[in-house]
């Protein structure tokens, strides 16, 4: 084959043949990672744009009824609208396939939104009514609807601009029944239990001035929550049935239809937001993702916390210590051969070891008052950071040990001939030299383990965690409890969007973030490992 | 009778005590099985230098590291014989190795500065030595750094990476770290083989300078090097001292033959 | 005028080394220089005691030929001079051994006094001494543009040779007729044409060392030319 190359192509024809065949191997490369990327990009930050809202004319496929409801296409395949705007009527633009519509009408009083399929021959007409609102509940679900406005002073119906008035008396209001239920509730409720516990009697005098002390408080909440039922926004669905929302449980309205391009930017902004920082609702179709994102990044920092010193030190014995025999060559392969156990093998392995084990044995010893519900001896926090820092020590120890062996023998010389032990050696200047070597592992081992999901499953991420692993409470970093992660979050998304279309935008979206998050990690450690091999490496 | 240029010569053969730095009797070393210093003895006098020259692998760079015992870093280095400094054996195997090698400072072939400020670089032996007090820290190494004829070049930057510095200054450098032990021996092991032929000038003046302080000893590949710094001269062949004169005498009529071949470059 | 700075060098020993070096070769000269004059003055006084002193002296200028010469080695080998450190050595090693012969021959002028050979003729002898004088301060000339490494200086001391071997001629012309009236003395007039060749030769041997010094200075060799193809190029380095 070669020969016969040779007889077609003269040497500048070949060289060229070489460097296209070879060139073109890494556009097809460029090309997967440009989809990739542009891929996630797109379907994530999708879920974020405030889509337009059609006032829709139909004929139920089934019944034949004309209805009319207020919808929006939530299309995977974020296709245009489907309207030619011409006045009050738009006409249909012809697609032969069916699509997807989000309708919103009022049943049974309560405003609601469904995913229908709809013939294209069965929609009849579609409009733009700019007074159409997207209506964000606080728990996390969206409507449709045409918002009308109440208050208790003003039982006629206002112009919406007094809706962020009434929104603060709400706030306050929601304010004081969580800081009468905090200050005053719960301690009551503790010391009933702890009376439970020592076995008052129910006409003891302390016992019945409590619960008498109980219900008065109970019956202040019971006032808050009657004001803020006057409180209520009215909305009209597309057929003009109208709906009672509690203003308390409404999260926010955009105008969509009302919004240019910069408003809607403005609102996926506050929208992305909302992602960022609110807690998953809906079991995890809406809301927000941000227990999650924090468990992912603490998980890996304690990881790194881990991982580091292990595999620094276990690389420094095998480079500078370990004897040069048949035993030192096994243990590196047996290192190296770490690296392509499959993760889930180590995922069984925490949770047999560690979680049973080990936690079993911290529990039997430490909290022994608590059990049976176990303290460590359950998939948590700790246990994931562990699994994942053995999942990830291989990593380290090998580019630690790369860049322990790449150190000049003449520093270690000097060292020496200065009057230096081994160890001062290896600590004032081999290990500042080797550092960008170990963050290069650090980097490798960071990206592992923010993307790893089936080990964390068996070894303490859950879909929903009622909690975060930090709060106010003492010791303040809890390493037993359960944590939420990006990647079983996406995992759980996926499972969703087979029914749920509105889950798979938020599975992409929460893509996105981990993609982030990942390179925010990576860039983190490569800065760091930039300015360490700025400041140690030998000059020429 | 007038003499027109005054010399003056110790008889090697004969040092006395005060006069030698390192007394070497009967040095054998092995590397493995491999016999590279055979029988080996010298005296190397006081406050002079003196330069060893010999073909790549003759075993001049062992022999130089064996007076602070760098050879000990090798795996299989098995020796016999004594060497003296200050009438103490070295091999003895009580010697603090860390203390005699704070005490025969080295410099290797390349400048090889720690990753760390040129201060730092300087401090180190003292801090590891135990010294932390800052004044006495500051006055070692502004000492050290005039020593090595650096000062003046880096006073205003002490606290900036050694890296940014000239491969000649790096060398200085390097120097410095040693002399801020104060050594009453310097080894060096090729000082000038990775720097410019200007450069190594002024090193080698820095060297003379030194003689004053320290008694100094140079392995270097370079005969002209040799000539124009050294006060004797050791040709050393396969692991043999074949010839220790004072340089004036072994440059211009060497007594043996394979000396005389090495020398004027000829097959030996 | 582009001189050999002998203290430029960034190895001080170096420095110190040319500087003996030469200083050694203007000791030797002023040596020598210092025998002439003696030689000359025994010739005055007859004074052959001072005549004997010189004749021992040479010694001396010989063992500082041999040790100059040793030096001169030892840099070669220890500090392998280049370019003008080079010409500078290979010079002085020259320019000693021509010292060293202008020793010699002040020996033999020296060794008419001792073995009682001085011309009778008062003419003679103070033409004799005349061309001597003329003869030390082309010396003197010679080491003072070698110190000064100052080839200008040395051209004029070259040009001064030019009379002194005509005093030369006419000396021996006159000497000549001398011999002719008295043919008795035969052995003095050949001793005493000798010592004239002798004085003759001093003038050559300095004509030398100020081609040295030309050399020396420019790194032109003018051996052996002219004196218009020597000041031709004397010219151009200037």
């Amino acid at each position: 084959m070669p020969r016969l190359l040779n007889r077609v192509y003269n040497p500048t024809q070949r060289q060229s043949l070489a460097i296209s065949a070879s060139a073109s191997m890494v556009a097809i490369l460029l090309l997967t990672l440009m989809s990739i990327i542009g891929f996630i990009l797109i379907r994530g930050s999708a879920y974020f744009w405030p889509l337009d809202i059609y006032t829709l004319t139909y004929a139920n496929s089934q019944t034949g009824v004309t209805a009319q409801a207020f919808a929006q296409i939530r299309d995977e395949s974020m296709r245009a609208p489907l309207i030619m705007q011409s006045g009050e009527q738009g006409a249909i633009k012809q697609r032969t396939e069916e699509q997807n519509w989000w309708l919103s009408y009022v049943v049974e009083g309560r405003v609601t939104l469904s995913r229908e399929l709809l013939d294209p021959a069965n929609v009849l007409s579609v409009s733009k009514n700019p007074n159409v609102a997207e209506i964000t509940l606080t728990n996390g679900e969206t409507v449709l609807a045409n918002p009308l406005f109440k208050t208790p002073t003003q039982t006629q119906r206002q112009a919406l601009s007094n809706l962020q008035e009434a929104r603060v008396n709400v706030d306050y209001l929601q304010q004081q029944i969580e800081s009468v239920r905090r200050a005053h509730l719960s301690p009551i409720h503790e010391e009933l239990a702890e009376f439970d516990r020592l076995g008052v009697a129910n006409d003891a005098p302390a016992r019945v001035r409590l619960t008498q002390q109980f219900y008065e408080h109970q019956q202040t909440i019971q006032q808050y929550q009657q004001q803020l039922a006057q409180y209520t926004l009215e909305v009209v669905d597309a057929q003009g049935n109208v709906s009672v929302l509690m203003l308390s449980e409404l999260e926010h309205i955009d105008f969509s239809n009302q919004l240019n391009t910069l408003g809607k930017v403005w609102v996926s902004v506050s929208r992305i937001w909302a992602f960022l920082s609110d807690e998953p609702k809906q079991a995890n179709t809406a809301g927000g993702v941000f227990p999650a994102l924090f468990g992912t990044i603490l998980m890996v920092l304690l990881m790194t916390l881990i991982v580091t010193p292990f595999g620094v030190l276990a690389a420094i014995y095998l480079s500078e210590y370990a004897p040069n025999n048949l035993m030192t060559a096994a243990l590196r392969i047996g290192v190296s051969n770490m690296a392509g156990v499959p993760s889930i093998v180590y995922g069984v392995f925490g949770l047999g070891f560690f979680i049973y084990a080990i936690g079993g044995s911290i529990d039997s010893l430490f909290y022994a008052d608590k059990l049976p519900s176990p303290t460590f001896g359950a998939p948590g926090l700790f246990w994931a950071s562990l699994t994942m820092a053995l999942l990830t020590l291989p990593v380290v120890v090998v580019a630690t040990e790369e860049g322990l062996q790449r150190v000049p023998s003449g520093i270690r010389a000097s060292s020496y001939a200065l009057g230096a032990t081994k160890i001062e050696t290896i600590w004032y200047t081999v290990l500042p030299i080797a550092s960008p070597g170990i963050m290069t592992g650090v980097i490798l081992a960071i990206a592992r383990a923010a993307g790893e999901v089936a080990p964390l499953m068996l070894v303490g991420a859950v879909k929903f965690a009622p909690t975060l692993p930090v709060d106010g409470e003492f010791p303040f970093l809890h390493l037993e409890r359960q944590f939420m992660h990006l990647g079983v979050f996406i995992y759980d998304g996926a499972f969703h969007s087979q029914t749920d279309s509105q889950g798979s935008s938020m599975m992409f979206a929460a893509c996105l973030l981990l993609l982030l998050c990942v390179f925010g990690l990576n860039l983190i450690a490569i800065n760091l490992r930039a300015r360490l091999r700025k400041r140690y490496t030998q000059g020429a | 009778m007038l003499n027109l240029f005054e010399r003056e010569k110790l008889e090697l053969e004969t040092l006395s005590q005060e006069q030698t730095a390192i007394n070497v009797e009967h040095l054998d070393l092995w590397f493995g099985n491999k016999q590279v210093l055979d029988d080996v003895s010298m005296r190397i006098p006081k406050h002079q230098i003196t330069a060893f020259i010999g073909q790549s692998g003759c075993g001049k760079s062992t022999l130089i590291s064996s007076f602070n015992r760098m050879n000990d870093l090798i795996d299989g280095c098995r020796y016999r014989g004594s060497i003296e400094i200050d009438g103490r054996d070295i091999n003895h195997p009580r010697e603090n190795v860390a203390r005699l090698r704070a005490n025969v400072g080295m410099v290797f072939q390349r400048p090889n500065p720690f990753p760390m400020s040129i201060y730092d670089n300087v401090c180190y032996g003292l801090k590891l030595q135990g010294m932390n007090l800052r004044r006495a820290l500051d006055d070692a190494v502004e000492q050290a750094l005039r020593d090595a004829a650096l000062w003046d070049e880096v006073k205003d930057r002490l606290f900036e990476s050694a890296n940014i510095l000239s491969g000649g200054q790096q060398q200085r450098l390097v120097f410095a770290r040693a002399l801020a032990l104060q050594p009453e021996i310097l080894l060096l092991d090729e000082p000038t083989s990775a720097l410019d032929p200007l450069t190594t000038l002024y090193i080698e003046e820095l060297m003379i300078n030194l003689k004053k302080r320290c008694t100094v000893v140079i392995v270097t590949h370079n005969m002209q090097q040799a000539a124009r710094v050294s006060d004797y001269t050791a040709f050393i062949n396969q692991g043999r001292l074949i010839e220790y004169a004072d340089s004036d005498s072994l440059f211009t009529m060497p007594r043996k033959k394979q000396t005389e071949d090495y020398i004027t470059g000829r097959y030996g | 005028m582009r001189q050999v700075k002998l203290n430029t060098h960034i190895s001080g020993k170096f420095n110190i080394e040319l500087e003996n070096l030469r200083n050694s070769v203007l000791t030797m000269g002023g040596e020598v220089e210092q025998q002439m004059v003696d030689t000359l003055r025994a010739i005055r006084e007859n004074n052959a005691g001072l005549a004997e002193k010189v004749v021992l002296n040479d010694l001396k200028i010989n063992a500082m030929e041999v040790q100059i010469d040793e030096e001169c080695m030892r840099i070669i080998a220890k500090r392998h001079p280049t370019a003008s450190d080079l010409r500078l050595v290979l010079t002085i090693s020259k320019a000693t051994t021509d010292i060293e012969r202008i020793g010699d021959e002040i020996e033999r002028i020296a060794k008419l006094v001792t073995k009682n050979h001085v011309p009778a003729s008062e003419t003679i002898k103070s033409s004799m001494l005349s061309i001597g004088e003329h003869v030390v301060a082309m010396m003197r000339g010679t080491f003072n543009a070698f110190a000064r490494q100052d080839e200008v200086a040395a051209l004029d001391v070259y040009e001064q040779d030019n009379r002194i071997d005509r005093q030369y001629k006419n000396l021996l012309t006159y000497t000549s007729q001398e011999m002719q009236q008295y043919p008795q003395f035969m052995e003095d007039w050949l001793e005493v044409l000798w010592a004239l060749r002798s004085l003759e030769r001093v003038g050559d041997r300095c004509k030398n060392i100020c081609e040295y010094v030309v050399y020396l200075a420019g790194g032109e060799d003018v051996r052996h030319a002219s004196i218009e193809s020597m000041q031709q190029k004397i010219d151009g380095l200037v």
